[in-house]
């Protein structure tokens, strides 16, 4: 018996699909069947409503953390990808090349426990602002709370974006920045209006990522800050290893799942809207 | 410079460089530039690549440092200004049109950066692409637009502005070769007729012949000449302008002076020249540079007749471009490219003929670089 082209290509990729069905097709179905399974079987959404009555709090704080995060990491990301591709200071140019991608090696967890020892109430920030004379030391706050989890979160991903994001400039005809700066546009405005708008596609890309990495940490928000409100990833992890409730968990995952796939549709929609336009 | 162009100049600004001084990474590229540019004039820099003209357009609109010297524009020294504050209008080789806008709002940028009104800058708009001939094209995106049409609208957006001075960065070479005619004509029409003082760098020589009123021909960082496209063509000032204006046959003469006259040797052909043609020659080791519509083919024993050199020669290859032929002959030791209406078989003995006042002459030292 011989295979035919497709039976032998169908051959070639089960090794990998198997793999993938394995580790992670199966575990995610099975925790959706799980979060939709009633304690004496059968489909229910008494697991959703469990998870709503204890965490909608979480759910709204979790949402509010990564969209801020998102938001501040872009404008981060973007003073320092166009400081990159339009400064004209050589030497601040270089100390910031050689710099702004150093979180990307440091681990959620390392950076966790830098933030702790850097914004705690008697922390590494804290001390230096009463050293240098700009605040007394019972003016000291802490800022490990939601503060703290954007703080890190933005920390950690902006690098990432702005990576992205110098790749996408440096990647731009170099005539159309010089073009409006020819005209009269100022750096900041040749950034804004004609630089940004071209590489919007490779931003969004950067945010979407970043969003769901967020989404998904959880030694961050354990760690930094105290336990409530808190993310939803600290509340699955609860549930489990306290409860061993595996129901109200999954229906958790769910619902960080449909909130990160909204992030997801909004930029398939703006892609599609923009393919539309000739 | 001409009349014409002078007596059409409005709103044009003179810019007058001075001992201009430009290193990239402690390499010098331009070396102390002299030049004055007219108002309302059009002036092509040109040069092989590397030469530096580029880089003089760059310093000119401010995105290449100035290491010394001056750009004076309308009696402001602009040379420390960054590109925003200058009032040149560029238009680039690659368009450099902004993608994520529409024709209208390309051409609109720099009059919304003048803080106009909507209305102003529809009117105004509108108004330029009727000029380009592109009336109504004002919402299409510039991506669905052909070369042609993107470079016209380049074009507008370096105009709308009514800039005193456009710099031209080899704006047609990425067009094909029949809109490149098209728009040559069209940016010398419009300089014309707005009177803009107009730069532009270009390699191509025929491309800045036609469009140019005065052409600056440029070597390594220097000026190696200035000039109408006629003084530049037939009156090359240096072996290197000779060649790069399409001289390319170089033949070795030996010049010897006796009692006024000039007598040229070359390949065993001699010559006798008269006072006055005889004193513009060097004596000596000369080069002579010439075209190939210069030189003919003749009898080996052909009689020489006043001023020519007949130089003994063989044919070495021949080409058929269409209505004459092409001949390479073997004569004084070098290859020389001739035209000739009739077919002559490969390793045929002729006379070449060569007029010796049509010949650009310099001393073999000066000319070594280019022979």
């Amino acid at each position: 018996m011989s295979l035919s082209q497709r039976q032998l290509a169908l051959l070639l990729i089960a090794p990998g699909f198997a793999l993938v069905a394995a580790l992670f097709l199966y575990p995610l179905c099975f925790s959706l069947v799980s979060a939709f399974t009633g304690p004496e079987g059968g489909f229910s959404l008494q697991a959703f409503a469990k998870a709503w009555e204890l965490y909608s709090g979480d759910v709204v704080f979790t949402v509010v953390i990564v969209v801020a995060s998102c938001l501040l990491t872009a404008l981060l990301a973007i003073v320092i990808a166009g400081t990159l591709t339009l400064g004209e200071n050589r030497y601040i140019v270089g100390t910031l090349r050689a710099l702004y991608r150093w979180p990307l090696f440091i681990p959620f967890i390392v950076a966790a426990q830098c933030m702790r020892t850097f914004l705690a109430k008697n922390g590494l920030m804290n001390n230096s602002f009463v050293a240098m004379g700009l605040m007394e030391p019972l003016q000291a706050v802490s800022f490990l709370d939601w503060r703290g989890i954007i703080a890190t979160f933005v920390w950690k991903q902006m690098p990432f974006v702005a990576l992205l994001l110098a790749g996408a400039l440096a990647a731009l005809d170099r005539a159309t920045l010089e073009a409006g700066r020819n005209l009269g546009a100022s750096r900041l405005r040749v950034l804004v209006e004609l630089a940004l708008p071209q590489v919007m596609p490779q931003l969004l890309v950067a945010l979407v990522l970043s969003f769901v990495t967020m989404l998904s940490v959880l030694s961050v928000p354990m760690m930094v800050a105290g336990s409530q409100p808190t993310m939803l990833t600290v509340d699955m992890a609860f549930r489990i290893n306290a409860y061993g409730d595996y129901a109200t968990a999954n229906a958790l995952g769910v619902i960080t799942y449909l909130i990160s796939a909204g992030a997801a549709i909004i930029y398939l929609k703006r892609g599609m809207a923009k393919e539309g336009t000739p | 410079m001409e009349p014409e162009t002078q007596a059409r100049a409005g709103s044009g600004a003179a810019i007058s460089v001075r001992a201009l001084q430009v290193a990239y990474s402690g390499t010098r590229v331009l070396h102390g530039l002299d030049l004055d540019f007219a108002p309302g004039s059009f002036t092509a820099l040109l040069g092989s690549s590397g030469c530096g003209k580029t880089t003089l357009l760059r310093s000119l609109s401010g995105f290449v440092p100035v290491e010394s010297g001056s750009i004076v524009v309308g009696g402001k020294d602009v040379a420390g200004l960054p590109p925003e504050k200058r009032g040149m209008a560029m238009v680039f080789q690659s368009y450099a049109l902004w993608p994520h806008m529409t024709v209208l709002q390309n051409i609109g940028y720099g009059l919304k950066l003048r803080g106009k009104s909507r209305a102003e800058i529809a009117a105004k708009v509108g108004e330029m692409l009727n000029f380009l001939g592109l009336s109504g094209y004002e919402n299409r995106k510039v991506t669905a637009l052909s070369g042609g049409q993107r470079q016209r609208v380049a074009l507008g957006r370096a105009l709308a502005i009514d800039p005193g001075i456009l710099l031209l960065d080899e704006p047609l070479s990425n067009l094909d070769a029949k809109i490149r005619l098209t728009m040559r004509h069209e940016i010398r029409a419009i300089q014309q007729r707005l009177g803009l003082t107009a730069v532009h760098v270009t390699h191509d020589r025929e491309e800045a012949m036609t469009m140019a009123d005065r052409l600056v021909i440029m070597q390594a960082g220097r000026i190696a000449q200035v000039g109408t496209p006629e003084e530049v063509y037939d009156r090359p000032a240096s072996a290197f302008v000779a060649n790069f204006m399409g001289a390319e046959n170089v033949l070795p003469l030996q010049v010897e002076r006796a009692e006024g006259k000039a007598a040229v040797t070359a390949g065993g052909a001699r010559a006798t020249l008269e006072a006055e043609a005889a004193a513009a020659l060097p004596t000596g080791e000369a080069l002579a540079y010439f075209r190939d519509d210069v030189a003919s083919l003749d009898a080996l024993d052909a009689p020489a007749g006043s001023g020519d050199l007949i130089v003994p020669g063989t044919i070495a290859a021949r080409a058929y471009p269409g209505g004459i032929y092409r001949y390479k002959v073997e004569a004084a030791g070098r290859q020389i490219t001739v035209d000739d209406v009739g077919r002559h078989e490969l390793g045929t003995k002729v006379g070449l003929r060569i007029p010796l006042q049509r010949l650009h002459i310099f001393p073999a030292s000066e000319a070594g670089i280019a022979a």
